[in-house]
């Protein structure tokens, strides 16, 4: 090559160093951009003109994203699974609360309603010990009532995250478009930004909820739900719409006008609709079968008694004909409330008989609720839900861990290293030294073959 | 080799410092709160252990309660007892020396006046309420089981229900009397008109009556006594049971204690070490990427 030629080649190369600083430097400009993969510059050797030639010098061939899209994959599936049981957890988590602590919830209004019933025993013609059972009684069926519509306010508040949830989707799947409408229309070089935050906006979708994510060859990425139902094709968003559905209002959800809510089974909305519609229908159907269990063996009994005046006992509790809604709708009965001297504590018509009393307050021990006592039944709900937050929190945690590891793996293909920058820093730098020293040499030799002249 | 960058650290920084920091406070809320459950979800199985024994506590409580009540009305129904006990034992003795020809007419006044006493002492004891409810009367407790209207006696008002109250899961204990059976029982008459009959017989000098009434104060005085020893029994079993009933006590609490409640000791070691643990964390963090290469850089 000739000696102006490696001037020209030396320029280059002076060229390619900087390039390769430029990278470098946006790399680190970017250490802390979520989604950013680091950026390597691709450079190559360009071939001798002629075998008397050593080479022509470098060319810078671009910049390259090092991404593995093995480990991005990874994410999508992983995401949905670890942020459904982190949502149900939470929601769930919920529901727990409002089952109070022992000592001052259910439990307590049960034992205290019993112990009303023993008093009675102990003091028939008593008119405060009747006045007890009376107040025991509405306090019973008070907390039946809260705990039901505590554990509806549950449900509600779950309704309303899942509410904000298919916002969150909506306005994910619209930009994941407008990205797709760039990278698609823009030149490859030209993208890897907008790449780098289409695979984050995918990687966010994915945590609301399950997805089958497809890249296309023009670099735009199809999104649809597990079971088929698109949400982003090409350029276009179909958006979830979340449609208030008698009898509760709760949302349902509508893509294209079909119902999509019983496919979404994992993410964030997954684990919502979880809660909302299996777990806390569950407990509530518990409470149910326990407040009517309750009812309709007291009431049993109560009717074989007498009151004070000797007449028959009729109902204590006024509650539904069927299990579904007992827990809200239980009352006392308001004859009873108003003159407690129809209580039925006796077994025959005689006012110190406190036989139906005694067996009132044996009832503590029955098997009146679905074959336990009612103390087992307060139980069994709270084991129930304590058990559904304590797995669901466990099996996030699992989750969590091994979407960290992916998040590790992937940062050792794609983040920044400030080391390793620093490394490459030091090695442009040089580099151009070198060439600008090289530079100088042969500037020196022309200038050396010019004098030859003089 | 795995390449570590700047976010592999931060991230593994910031989940060690969030970890631990919650760590250290579930520690510190278990010591600060003595309870070692904050929520059910912290240890189903021992919310439930917990839950089953408060219940089994409040039944247990209540039927301390019961056994206490029961004690004070039998020792009220015993006292009566011994009341009537010993008025039918003076009327036997005062009956017993009416019984014969020398006294002279104030003599026998006397002695039936000291018999009538003893009809009014016993009338008194037999009607003894306690709490507003009349012990005598069966189930009948709001009504008086013998009423008098001059010197007249009525017939038994009560019923012959007894009333019961459960002092354990299997057992339970009779706090009324059958005050029918008791002061008549088989018998022609009840005790006030035998005594009322006695007292009439002591006064005329009917000696044929007085050995008929002396006969069935005899009878009356048996029937009290088996009452009153019935009674004793039931009073002498009810300490056997509250001891029992303390044992299961504090078997069960200590059984809910051990569920939900920390000890503290092992709390404390633990929320000192959960401190420690934070403090190391903090302080590699504080460490992280304190040297760079770019630190040597010229």
């Amino acid at each position: 090559m000739s000696l102006f030629g490696m001037l020209g080649a030396t320029a280059r190369a002076l060229e390619a160093q900087r390039f390769g600083l430029d990278v470098v430097g946006n790399n680190l400009a970017n250490v802390n951009t979520p989604g950013y993969t680091k950026r390597v510059a691709d450079l190559g050797a360009v071939a001798p003109v002629d075998r008397f030639s050593a080479g022509s010098g470098v060319e810078m061939l671009g910049v390259r994203a090092m991404r593995d899209r093995l480990y991005d994959r990874r994410l999508f599936d992983e995401l949905p699974l670890e942020q459904y049981e982190a949502a149900t957890a939470d929601a769930a988590g919920l529901a727990e609360v409002a089952l109070g602590s022992p000592g001052t919830s259910i439990d307590n209004a049960l034992a205290d309603f019993f112990d009303a019933f023993a008093g009675l025993a102990d003091a028939p013609a008593s008119s405060t010990a009747r006045q007890q059972v009376v107040t025991d009684t509405q306090a019973l069926a008070a907390s039946f009532k809260g705990m039901a519509s505590r554990l509806d306010e549950s449900a509600a508040a779950a309704d309303t995250r899942l509410r904000g949830e298919v916002e969150r989707l909506n306005a994910l799947t619209e930009r994941l478009a407008s990205l797709n409408a760039s990278i698609a229309t823009s030149p490859v070089s030209q993208t890897l930004q907008l790449r780098d935050q289409q695979i984050e906006v995918a990687k966010e979708l994915s945590g609301i909820l399950g997805t089958q994510v497809v890249e296309i060859a023009n670099g735009t990425l199809q999104v649809t739900t597990r079971t088929g139902r698109p949400l982003v094709l090409s350029d276009t968003a179909y958006p979830v719409t979340a449609s208030s559905t008698p009898p509760q209002g709760y949302a349902t959800l509508q893509s294209n006008g079909v119902d999509i809510t019983a496919d979404i089974t994992d993410g964030r909305i997954g684990g919502l609709l979880q809660v909302r519609d299996t777990l806390i229908p569950t407990y509530k159907r518990e409470l149910d079968t326990l407040a009517y269990g309750v009812a309709t063996a007291v009431n049993t009994v109560h009717a074989t008694g007498y009151d004070l005046t000797g007449a028959s006992g009729g109902a204590l509790f006024v509650r539904p004909g069927a299990v579904a809604g007992a827990a809200a709708a239980l009352t006392v009965n308001a004859a009873v409330v108003a003159n407690p001297s129809l209580l039925a504590a006796a077994a025959v018509a005689s006012p110190g008989d406190n036989g139906v009393a005694r067996q009132l307050a044996n009832l503590r021990d029955g098997a009146i609720v679905n074959g336990t006592t009612p103390a087992a039944a307060w139980t069994s709900l709270v084991y129930r839900v304590g058990a559904d937050v304590n797995r669901a929190e466990t099996e996030r945690d699992s989750r969590t861990e091994l979407v960290q590891q992916i998040e590790l793996l992937r940062d050792s293909v794609s983040g920044v290293s400030i080391d390793e920058e620093a490394a490459m820093m030091m090695r442009f730098q040089r580099a151009y030294e070198a060439n600008a020293r090289f530079f100088t040499v042969i500037d020196e030799t022309i200038e050396t073959l010019l004098s030859l002249k003089r | 080799m795995l390449r570590v960058t700047f976010n592999t650290l931060f991230r593994n920084t910031l989940r060690d410092v969030q970890r631990t920091g919650a760590e250290f406070a579930r520690a510190q809320q278990q010591v600060s709160s003595g309870k070692r459950l904050q929520q059910a979800s912290d240890d189903p199985t021992s919310a439930a252990t917990g839950l089953q024994e408060r219940s089994e506590l409040r039944a247990i409580d209540r039927y301390r309660g019961a056994n206490d009540s029961v004690d004070s009305r039998l020792r009220v129904v015993d006292t009566v007892l011994s009341d009537l006990i010993s008025g039918l034992t003076v009327a036997q003795t005062r009956g017993a020396a009416g019984r014969t020809t020398v006294l002279t007419p104030e003599q026998r006044e006397a002695v039936a006046l000291e018999i009538e006493g003893v009809r009014e002492s016993s009338l008194t004891a037999v009607n003894t309420s306690y709490r507003g409810m009349y012990l005598f009367a069966g189930s009948r407790s709001t009504t008086a089981p013998y009423s008098r209207t001059g010197n007249t006696v009525s017939g038994y008002q009560g019923d012959t229900t007894v009333v019961s109250i459960d002092i354990a899961r299997t057992s339970s204990t009779a706090v009324s009397v059958d005050g029918g059976a008791m002061l008549q029982g088989g018998a022609a008459q009840d005790v006030f008109n035998t005594l009322a009959a006695l007292a009439a017989a002591v006064r005329s000098g009917n000696m044929t009556a007085i050995d008929t009434g002396l006969t069935e104060i005899d009878a009356a005085f048996e029937r009290v006594t088996q009452v009153q020893s019935r009674v004793g029994a039931a009073l002498s079993a009810l300490p056997g049971e509250r001891a029992r009933l303390d044992e299961l006590r504090r078997a069960s609490d200590t059984r809910r204690s051990q569920a939900e409640e920390i000890s503290l000791s092992a709390a404390i070691t633990e929320m000192t070490r959960a401190q420690q643990a934070q403090q190391a964390a903090i302080a590699a963090a504080g460490t992280n990427q304190q040297v760079t290469l770019l630190d040597y850089l010229r």
